[in-house]
């Protein structure tokens, strides 16, 4: 069941993140690790692409305990935004840890760090998990700003984008953020496969 | 030379033939040369840098990252084969580069080799048996000369005093300040030398320096700050004058990390 789930929601993802410049995806909390791990063995089953993930839900340390070392492939760089708030960061080649998720303005700067010695002819992909954690810190007129300049930013420098929200976080603000800015929305249920 | 060097001719030349008429029109020959600061977001601000000559007063409170703005300022030039002088009175050198250890751009061999050069002023006013803490008109004139000589002779093309406001300090009058300034920053134009004087002022005050002289003096002004968000300090720039530019005057959130030194990107608006 669950090796059928994570191919659904692989399929799912990578498709519209391929095609489309922006995606949301919004998915039910108890489905999160799922599609973590869908978009961990996508990134690794394409080498050639270039990653950026943003977290702001778990830590990076964390992340790597229960999906492994997915750095390995060197086509993957990690931005933690929780991890030195909190007191826990370590030095690591393979993320930055941005001091505070209210620094939204680094978190941008890093992101573009991670892109600006790619070439033109590798597909960038940028993933943030998640919009409603970063209205944990924030509050919704400047998230909405921030992501807006992000997006952006992003198009113009021909990065693809997905933004994950958790559905029970969801409210009219997050809906706001997402429904506007994204080109495609996918909502998650376990039953859509 | 790192001058990046925009050169507009343009002729323009209309042949009326219907009345015989030949109307030739020369527009004034323009050379704009500027001096890469090296740091991309703030070279795009200033439409592609400083003019070079400029004097350029960097204000900003305690821990605002002037010194290590400058000192970028200086390894980006020497890199491109500008040498540079970083005149300290306020930190001893061995302080300073201590500090910049941390920092990529920091080069040890840029020191070595001569590119940057660091000299402490107070030992300069010693060696000159001048009054460390106070200097007379005459005290300032002998220095004067001595930071135009060193200058001239390294034939450095940037230049930075940190800080403008310890050395003010000494200087004791208001004439006495607009007259070292206005002087260095001729004396250093004519040899096509960029200048960058810190000018430390209070936390959240909209001052310029500390005399209220220096930023009239000086061509150019960036102000370095910061804002409160949600209990954090974002540091910010924001360009206020440069002349011979129709520069940005847009607030950036500034970034000092020790891999890509000062990095900006716009201020968000909102207020937290």
């Amino acid at each position: 069941m669950t090796k059928t789930l994570i191919d659904g929601l692989k399929e799912r993802v990578s498709n519209a993140i391929t095609i489309n410049q922006s995606v949301g995806v919004i998915l039910p909390s108890n489905n999160y690790s799922d599609l973590i791990q869908a978009l961990f063995e996508h990134v690794q089953s394409r080498p050639e692409d270039e990653w950026a993930y943003v977290t702001i839900t778990r830590p990076y340390e964390s992340i790597v305990k229960q999906f492994g070392d997915l750095c390995s492939g060197g086509n993957i760089k990690f931005i933690d935004c929780i991890s030195r708030a909190a007191g826990l960061s370590k030095i690591n080649p393979n993320c930055v840890f941005i001091e505070s998720p209210a620094h939204l303005e680094k978190i941008i700067m890093e992101i573009m760090n991670v892109f600006k010695n790619v070439g033109d002819n590798v597909q960038k992909y940028l993933i943030i998990d998640s919009l409603s954690s970063l209205l944990i810190y924030n509050d919704a007129q400047i998230v909405t700003e921030f992501f807006t300049h992000l997006t952006n930013r992003t198009r113009l420098s021909d990065i693809h984008s997905a933004s994950i929200a958790i559905e029970e976080e969801m409210n009219g603000n997050i809906n706001k953020i997402i429904y506007l800015r994204s080109d495609k929305i996918i909502k998650l249920r376990e039953s859509f496969i | 030379m790192d001058a990046y060097v925009i050169t507009n001719i343009e002729w323009i030349e209309e042949i009326s033939m219907s009345e015989g008429m030949v109307i030739s029109e020369e527009r004034r020959t323009e050379e704009n040369v500027v001096c890469k600061t090296g740091i991309d977001e703030l070279d795009v601000q200033l439409e592609g840098g400083i003019p070079v000559g400029n004097t350029v007063l960097m204000v900003g409170s305690s821990g605002s990252g002037k010194t290590t703005l400058c000192m970028q300022f200086l390894a980006n030039g020497a890199r491109q084969g500008e040498r540079g002088v970083f005149f300290t009175i306020t930190e001893p050198l061995f302080k300073l580069t201590k500090n910049m250890q941390g920092f990529d751009f920091y080069d040890k061999k840029l020191i070595e080799s001569g590119m940057i050069n660091l000299i402490d002023l107070r030992i300069i006013s010693e060696r000159l048996g001048l009054d460390t803490e106070k200097y007379t008109v005459e005290d300032a004139s002998a220095l004067l000369e001595v930071l135009k000589d060193i200058a001239d002779e390294l034939n450095v093309k940037r230049l930075v005093i940190d800080s403008i406001t310890a050395l003010c300090y000494r200087l004791q009058t208001r004439e006495m300040i607009r007259d070292f300034i206005f002087k260095l920053g001729s004396s250093l134009a004519a040899m096509n030398c960029t200048t960058f004087l810190t000018s430390e002022v209070p936390p959240n005050e909209v001052k310029y320096s500390q005399y209220d002289i220096e930023e009239f003096i000086a061509d150019g002004i960036i102000l370095l700050g910061d804002i409160d968000r949600s209990g954090d300090l974002i540091r910010t720039l924001q360009l206020i004058k440069m002349r011979g530019t129709t520069h940005s005057r847009i607030k950036s959130a500034m970034s000092i990390s020790s891999k890509n030194g000062i990095e900006l990107t716009p201020l968000l608006k909102s207020r937290a």
